[in-house]
């Protein structure tokens, strides 16, 4: 079992859904962004170089197979599950932010203050909170915690919480296009596979020789 | 102690305080007091990490000097120089423990080390290059310890020659020393060289290099501290002559390392190296000029015999060295991380590379939330903390020479 996920960017309409829930559901930090939907060649947000090239590109976490997060961490806090996972233990994670170095996709967070200054900076009205309420351990080591310790490094954990409890991604379930899915890379006869191989599934950076287990569609004609 | 001593004893106490403070306040409110962000993650204190090693080299590299191939000559700077090896190498431990969010996590490279890690490696190496220098230092010193009365006459290992006995140790030793000064920086510079996503560190040049500016800024160090205990008496110029080529023998040997990468990269052309060169040449032009032209101005003054024969000539030359290099450290983080490492041709515009914004991951609401470039400059705390550990650096060496038997008399 390898859980890798396809993002079909002729299906993304660019409305930043999954980046909302993803911060929602994962009480995400001021100024954290676990997943980030970016308009390639454009200045700022949603406008493009030119008409034609507007498409929308979702990055977060690539699960990379050969991650070089998981190779420079010293102290094993951040390390792949079985299923090609990558997760980060918060309480071990010393913050030296080694892997944001290391990591060609610029998806790790780092907590800068403590998540109540950083709530308190936001301004949010008195009371709100959000977020998947409980802490989330795996084989023992917390993964999840909806409360942030300052000082460490997080990123997308795959919604480990969620998948033991038999639920696809928070992104994946808030999609409005049904652009994401989720699924086995080993099995060549999974959807994800199938689509893979259908339709021209890329993945980015592939130089950097770090394999990812996210895959993109390309589109087939892009907004204009 | 002098007068002049106490003064600046007393000025590096409380710098060191002040750095000590900050660091508290920064343990408190937490690395969001620097000005780092998620995009430019590593700032002045992994450069200084880099800087403090770097200056560690000279002492043990001058002791195997005389020890391994019989340069007699800096036989009176060899204490000098393992008392600034460790000074160094201390303070390089202890500068990357301000740049930990949880520095009392630290333990866990003991409890969980993950042998992968190049910065594993790096903990063992400074380690083993700290214990080895001390030791140095001691057997250096045994002669004259064991005609001291009191406390360091205690310490001193009850050897019936003890001078034969610390030059056959040291002799012993060298070999091990020599080993441990070249791998601390070639172990530092993987921690940078292995990194496939930053361009501007993924050069096989790197580790060399560290080494060649590591030589030539460690043994400026040895040569600065050692005119100042010494001063600049005629049986001494025959050891700062030597010091002095060999310094300009490493500057030349980095210089060409650096340039030689610079020139590949170059003549290929690519964007990613072209906009790594652009911001150190252009953006960063006047600090390339000066870690080029200040230590090059050193060397020029420490390769004249006149000015080696004036204390402020030396001390000049020395700085100039140390300072080149320091910013030549400083010049390691803007073009790795300015340049981001996902960059991408959008689909249908094939020419043109366009860098993916990163969530800065502090919120201030007049800033960008997503940023492809970040002018980093230290903020205060960054600073202080820095100078805090410089001043430790100084305050250290100073009281060693001043309590323990390192320079000798007549």
């Amino acid at each position: 079992m390898r859980r890798g996920m396809v993002i079909d960017l002729e299906k993304c309409i660019g409305c930043r859904s999954c980046a909302v829930a993803c911060k929602q559901h994962n009480a995400q930090p001021a100024g954290s962004w676990w997943n980030r939907v970016v308009t390639p060649g454009s200045d700022r947000h949603l406008t493009a170089s030119a008409p034609e090239n507007l498409y929308f590109l979702p990055i977060h976490c690539q699960h990379c197979q050969n991650a070089p997060c998981v190779k420079v961490c010293p102290v094993g806090a951040t390390y792949q599950t079985d299923d090609g996972t990558v997760l980060i233990d918060f309480e071990r994670c010393i913050g030296c932010r080694y892997c944001m170095a290391a990591c060609p996709y610029g998806v790790r967070q780092f907590n800068w203050e403590s998540s109540k200054d950083g709530i308190k900076r936001y301004e949010y009205q008195n009371g709100y909170t959000y977020g998947y309420p409980e802490p989330f351990r795996l084989d023992n080591r917390l993964v999840y915690s909806p409360v942030r310790i300052k000082g460490i490094v997080e990123k997308c954990h795959f919604c480990a919480h969620y998948q033991a409890r038999g639920l696809d991604p928070a992104c994946v379930r808030a999609c409005p296009g049904k652009a994401r899915h989720v699924g086995d890379l080993d099995d060549p006869d999974s959807r994800v596979s199938q689509m893979i191989r259908q339709m021209n599934g890329f993945t980015l950076l592939p130089e950097k020789g770090t394999r990812p287990n996210v895959y993109y569609l390309p589109p087939k004609r892009k907004e204009v | 102690m002098g007068v002049s001593k106490k003064v600046s004893l007393t000025v590096f106490s409380l710098i060191m305080a002040a750095g000590a403070l900050m660091w508290l306040i920064q343990l408190w409110r937490g690395l969001i007091l620097t000005d780092m962000n998620n995009a430019y993650s590593w700032g002045l204190y992994v450069s200084a990490l880099a800087f403090f090693v770097g200056n560690a080299a000279g002492g043990l590299v001058l002791s195997s000097m005389i020890y391994l191939f019989g340069v007699t000559a800096l036989k009176p700077f060899a204490r000098i120089g393992a008392l600034c090896a460790f000074a160094n190498v201390a303070a390089a431990m202890l500068i990357v423990l301000s740049d930990l969010g949880r520095p009392f996590r630290v333990l866990n490279l003991l409890l969980h080390p993950q042998i992968m890690s190049p910065l594993v490696w790096d903990v063992i190496v400074l380690n083993l290059y700290a214990g080895l220098s001390l030791i140095y230092l001691y057997l250096l010193m045994l002669p004259d310890l064991a005609a001291r009365t009191g406390f360091l006459n205690k310490i001193a290992l009850p050897v019936p020659d003890p001078a034969g006995f610390s030059d056959r140790w040291a002799k012993r030793l060298a070999p091990f020393s020599l080993v441990a000064a070249v791998s601390i920086h070639v172990v530092t510079a993987w921690i940078f060289a292995t990194q496939g996503a930053r361009g501007w560190w993924h050069t096989a040049v790197m580790a060399p290099d560290f080494v060649a500016a590591a030589l030539a800024s460690g043994t400026a160090v040895v040569m600065l501290v050692a005119v100042l205990c010494y001063g600049t008496a005629d049986k001494f110029q025959n050891a700062f002559r030597i010091m002095a080529i060999f310094i300009a023998t490493s500057f030349f040997i980095h210089l060409f390392l650096m340039y030689n990468d610079f020139v590949i990269h170059a003549w290929y052309g690519s964007d990613h190296a072209k906009e790594a060169l652009a911001i150190t040449l252009q953006e960063y032009g006047l600090a390339h000029a000066f870690e080029v032209l200040a230590p090059l101005a050193g060397v020029v003054l420490l390769l004249n015999a006149r000015v080696r024969q004036t204390m402020s000539g030396i001390m000049a030359g020395c700085l100039l060295i140390i300072a080149g290099i320091f910013v030549h450290r400083i010049l390691l983080m803007p073009a790795a991380f300015n340049q981001m490492p996902l960059t991408l041709a959008p689909l249908g515009s094939q020419h043109t590379l366009w860098s993916v914004p990163i969530a800065s991951g502090r919120y201030v609401p007049p800033a960008d939330t997503f940023v492809s470039h970040h002018s980093y400059f230290p903020t205060l705390v960054e600073i202080m903390i820095f100078a805090g550990v410089l001043s430790f650096v100084c305050a250290l060496i100073l009281v060693a020479v001043h309590k323990l038997p390192v320079v000798k008399e007549g």
